[in-house]
């Protein structure tokens, strides 16, 4: 590919006509932005990382706009990748318009899940120069045959927001499909924009290998408020929604013109919504709710509101986290703590886009010990301790989609699918076993001792091409194609039609016909189900209850957590929250003991109930889930009895009717890391944690058909489930490819392994202060009300039937 | 338990743990929703599916005649899951299985799925309505049958039962007012539940046998 030199006069010249652009807007090129520019002249790749709001768009686009002003060329040049869709339209409308300034003969197309046929058929005909797509798009572009002439003219890939992407299986299929064009057009530059991150040397390797990280100078101030509790206020030592404060979030939201209220789940976004409803006294429409199961139709329009200033309150999760930029958002309020550093950096960026503006966030702690997790975030923010996003490694689902894609796409040999392959960060070490095991599956539908006749997903020609050769596998691939799954979800619709959103099946399993709940803002009444929808009306108020989504709730991150420790240990930290919080550190201490930095607090305490052990790790809620299970399990082989236990972000509780005799030496055996994997296997039922993960390895793999809607009766007989599914092959193929995969998901993603372990080693290595309170402690407090997780239990079908037989015969004499 | 009796318009039934009815009166056994050659269906759409099911279904109803020597077999709708193609094997083996037991009467009260196929090539009488005898009708759809106590399928019945902090999610059998749903013999089916209702008899099945739910009146 000809490149010009960035030291000639056409360059510069190229280069002056944008930078007149940004004269006649009264701006000025930021070095970053022309380093940026350079880089791209020069045919690197790269990262560019700054807050939003400094221009970084423009930083990247610069480069190709330059480059295609000197290398005028028909068809498709850039390919701009968006992880969201509702971003896409924003962002074509910004790249347009910089394209017209530049006086370039481009054509900007965008190519999503809900693009127009028109649109998909001016793609299909290579009428475009700039494409915005997603990264599911554009492995459905991918999966054509004519992929080859499609990209002949590339000439780079930008990767918006490439944070949001790098940890999650998208990350790893855009990876994939990066490989890909990498294959088809070696000399085309690949270029990402990212929020900081603690781990930006590695984000940069996961997207392109070698290249420069380019950051902005600029550091955007973020301040962080807090709702401290008012002298002599009661504060609840426990809870989660935060009610409570609703007064002074109301008035904090009325004293600016618009507002944004961050919640951290779906259900208290819709409690705190209805909250801020009631006392609401502006005109009703000016408050509005948005999260991720809400109908994209009126969260567009929600953000549209936020757009134009319409809305004055919007109250959100994460689903808001990153978009469109709101430049009438003037205040930012987060319930609860943001549980990381880089999200409560992230929401605070959503107020203040002014340049030069601080952003600003108001926090508003639903419990006291919440309030050291602010006093905690400041800190970790003002020394730049900003959690990294691991990119995922060697994922066998995602590479079995890919595989599939690639067959469809002109087909593959196996020898140089898995030398593109390897080229990725994501599957740099994957075994050639690992490999053939997934092709296999491809192929046959399993590993060779199984049997699976009549399967043919991806047939080998006498040459070695794998291809696909059945149009409904080809069509049922491309249908499928990406991996963002929302499970059993269920349509919620008006009597009259238009939709609201979805919600998860086993919600609305519980509920009859007349039911009334709360979802999208609304107070809805149940008044049928039919074909996976659930037709719903007005109703005047609500009795019943709210719906709940699975993995709401995040674990307290590793860098909060530290910093967390440090702060609790910091017996002079002058912060207002830890000020407020010195009466119940005292009774903490005066009890108990307050633990330090690298100490483990272990408390045992007598309740009524029966004896519980408190563990406090504060390794996040995950990881205690795994820890409770394991230590459950050592102390049942120790005595054998009945032991539940619960988890929250600081520590976990083990309880039993009466506990063995302990002191700190037991403790210290109890919890060494020695033999933990062999542990967690004994203790944790596996299968039954994997089943639950098989499901979205199922789909991404595409073992199960999601079905699309609208679909027929035919499809409709295709539908299988997971667990059905799970249950055959752990019977009659246990060695399949997936099943590891899901085994490994659970290991890594539910129980959090590796922090796990590192809290083991943290606790072998550190002090151990083992306490026997008289009384539950204000640390104590909030796992002693924490639902039962779980428990160990050695169980078979045969005696599980027995107690619950003798159960229901006590509960009959009752 | 494998075994649990349950009284119903004055007749006695057997509800066994592989998912069957048994009707001691006229010794007939009852299955629902069998759904042979689904993983068939589903190798051909691309769904990895290991073979075998088939067989084991064969051999639990193998079982079950060995077990009550029935007079005759009633399956109550969706015999076969889809469409058989001529490199079917399950089919042959049915037929195999069919000919072993070819004294057996066998019945099949067409369901919404065996309009992919004729029953008669697997050696099952064809019943297009609903079967009636004595108080009891049997049926696919649930849909009530004045006059009669309908035994029906096709909905895959399942039931939510807590045991401490877990939750088992189980077929069952569910006896209602006027219509009782039988779980769906085949393995490779899926289970819709439902909140049990006040005037309802559940009886769950779990992998040990029978769990007779109490259904308090509420």
């Amino acid at each position: 590919m000809p490149t010009t030199s960035t030291t000639s006069a056409a360059w510069r010249r190229a280069e002056a006509r944008l930078r007149d652009w940004f004269a006649a807007q009264g701006r000025k090129p930021a070095p970053f932005q022309r380093a940026a520019w350079k880089a791209w002249g020069e045919g690197r790749n790269g990262l560019i990382h700054a807050p939003t709001g400094t221009g970084k768009t423009l930083a990247a686009v610069g480069g190709p706009l330059i480059d295609g002003l000197l290398h005028p060329a028909k068809g498709l040049q850039l390919l701009w990748i968006t992880p969201l869709r509702s971003l896409a339209t924003d962002t074509t409308g910004h790249l347009a318009a910089a394209v017209e300034a530049m006086g370039l003969p481009w054509r900007v197309l965008r190519r999503t899940g809900d693009s127009s046929s028109a649109e998909r058929a001016r793609l299909r005909r290579g009428d475009c120069e700039l494409l915005v797509t997603t990264p599911e798009s554009l492995a459905l572009l991918l999966s054509y045959p004519d992929v080859a002439t499609r990209f002949a003219n590339l000439r780079g890939v930008v990767v918006d927001e490439w944070h949001e992407l790098i940890a999650s299986k998208r990350g790893t299929l855009l990876q994939l499909g990066l490989a890909r064009l990498r294959t088809l057009q070696p000399d085309s530059r690949v270029w990402g924009l990212s929020a900081t991150l603690g781990n930006l040397d590695e984000a940069l390797h996961a997207l392109c290998g070698d290249g420069v990280l380019i950051g902005s100078a600029a550091r955007k101030r973020t301040r962080i408020d807090t709702a401290l509790p008012g002298p002599g206020e009661r504060f609840p030592w426990v809870g989660h929604l935060g009610l409570k404060q609703l007064g002074r979030v109301v008035q904090a939201v009325l004293e600016v013109r618009t507002a944004l209220v961050f919640a951290n789940t779906r259900s208290q976004a819709e409690l705190w919504h209805e909250a801020l409803a009631a006392v609401w006294p502006e005109a009703p429409e000016t408050l509005a709710v948005h999260h991720g199961s809400i109908d994209p139709k009126l969260r567009l329009a929600a953000e549209e509101g936020l757009r134009t200033g319409a809305l004055r309150c919007v109250v959100a999760t994460s689903s808001l986290d990153l978009g469109v930029d709101f430049s009438t958002v003037d205040r930012v309020i987060q319930i609860g703590s943001p549980k990381g550093v880089a999200r409560l950096l992230q929401r605070a960026g959503r107020s203040g886009h002014a340049p030069g503006a601080p952003s600003s966030i108001l926090c508003v702690p639903t419990h006291l010990l919440e309030l050291a997790e602010i006093a905690a975030a400041r800190r970790a923010l003002a020394a730049d301790h900003l959690e990294p996003r691991h990119p995922l490694r060697g994922c066998l689902d995602v590479l079995a989609q890919h595989l599939l894609t690639r067959a469809l796409g002109g087909g593959f040999h196996a020898d140089q699918a898995y030398a593109e392959v390897a080229t990725t960060r994501a599957y740099a070490q994957l075994p050639r076993a690992q490999f053939d095991a997934v092709l296999d599956y491809l192929e046959h539908g399993g590993t060779a001792l199984a049997g699976y006749p009549e399967y043919h997903k991806l047939v080998r020609d006498a040459d070695g091409l794998c291809r696909v050769e059945s149009r409904r596998v080809a069509r049922l691939h491309r249908l499928s194609i990406g991996t963002i799954t929302s499970d059993g979800s269920v349509q919620v619709r008006y009597m009259k039609g238009a939709r609201l959103g979805a919600v998860e099946e086993s919600f609305v399993a519980r509920l009859r016909p007349g039911d009334r709940f709360l979802f999208a803002g609304r107070h809805l009444q149940l008044v049928r189900v039919r074909d996976m929808t659930a037709y719903v009306r007005q109703a005047d108020n609500r009795q019943g209850g709210v719906p709940r989504w699975m993995g709401g709730r995040m674990p307290l991150s590793g860098e909060l957590s530290g910093e967390l420790r440090r702060v609790l240990a910091d017996g002079d930290a002058g912060e207002a929250e830890m000020k407020a919080l010195r009466p119940l550190l005292a009774i903490q201490r005066s009890q108990s003991h307050v633990p330090q930095a690298s100490e483990l607090l272990v408390e045992r305490t007598h309740t009524r109930e029966g004896d519980y052990l408190f563990v406090y790790p504060f390794a996040g809620r995950l990881a205690h889930e795994g820890l409770a299970a394991v230590l459950a399990y050592r102390l049942a082989q120790r005595v054998p009895a009945d032991y539940g236990y619960a988890v929250n972000d600081y520590g976990l509780a083990i309880t039993a009717r009466k506990l063995p005799p302990l002191d700190s030496e037991a403790m210290r055996q109890l919890l060494h890391p020695w033999g933990l994997r062999r542990d967690i296997r004994a203790s944790i039922n596996l299968a039954e944690l994997a089943k639950r993960q098989f499901r979205e390895v199922a789909r991404v793999a595409g073992l199960v058909f999601n079905g699309y809607p609208g679909q027929s009766k035919t499809m409709r007989q295709l539908q299988v489930s997971s667990g059905l599914l799970f249950d055959v092959l752990r019977q009659h193929d246990p060695e399949h490819p997936l099943l590891w995969q899901a085994e490994r998901e659970v290991l890594d993603q539910q129980l959090d392994y590796a922090r796990l372990r590192d809290a083991l080693l943290q606790a072998a290595r550190g002090p151990l202060r083992y306490v026997e309170p008289p009384r539950l402690t204000p640390l104590a407090f909030p796992l002693w009300v924490e639902r039962l997780r779980g428990g160990v239990h050695a169980d078979d079908w045969k005696s599980r039937v027995e107690r619950m037989l003798a159960q229901l015969e006590k509960a009959a004499d009752r | 338990m494998m075994e649990f009796g349950i009284e119903v318009a004055g007749e006695t039934l057997q509800l066994h743990g592989e998912r069957a009815v048994f009707w001691p009166r006229l010794r007939w056994l009852l299955l629902a929703d069998v759904h042979f050659g689904k993983g068939a269906v589903l190798r051909r759409a691309g769904v990895a599916l290991p073979t075998g099911q088939t067989l084991d279904d064969l051999q639990r109803i193998d079982r079950l005649i060995a077990h009550y020597q029935p007079q005759r077999l009633v399956v109550l709708g969706d015999l076969v899951h889809g469409r058989a193609h001529h490199d079917t094997p399950w089919v042959a083996d049915v037929q195999r299985w069919r000919e072993r037991h070819a004294a057996l009467a066998m019945s099949l009260v067409v369901g919404n799925h065996d309009r992919h196929m004729d029953a008669g090539i697997l050696g099952f009488e064809r019943i297009d309505e609903v079967l009636c005898e004595g108080p009891l009708a049997l049926g696919h759809e649930p849909t009530r049958y004045p006059g009669h106590y309908l035994l029906a399928g096709h909905v895959h019945p399942g039931v939510n039962v807590r045991d401490g902090w877990r939750k088992h999610r189980l077929p069952a059998f569910r006896f209602g007012r006027s219509v009782a749903l039988l779980p769906a013999f085949g393995r490779l089916t899926g289970l819709y539940e439902e909140p049990p209702r006040p005037s309802e008899r559940i009886v769950a099945v779990t992998p040990a046998g029978l769990l007779p739910l109490a259904t308090r009146a509420r």
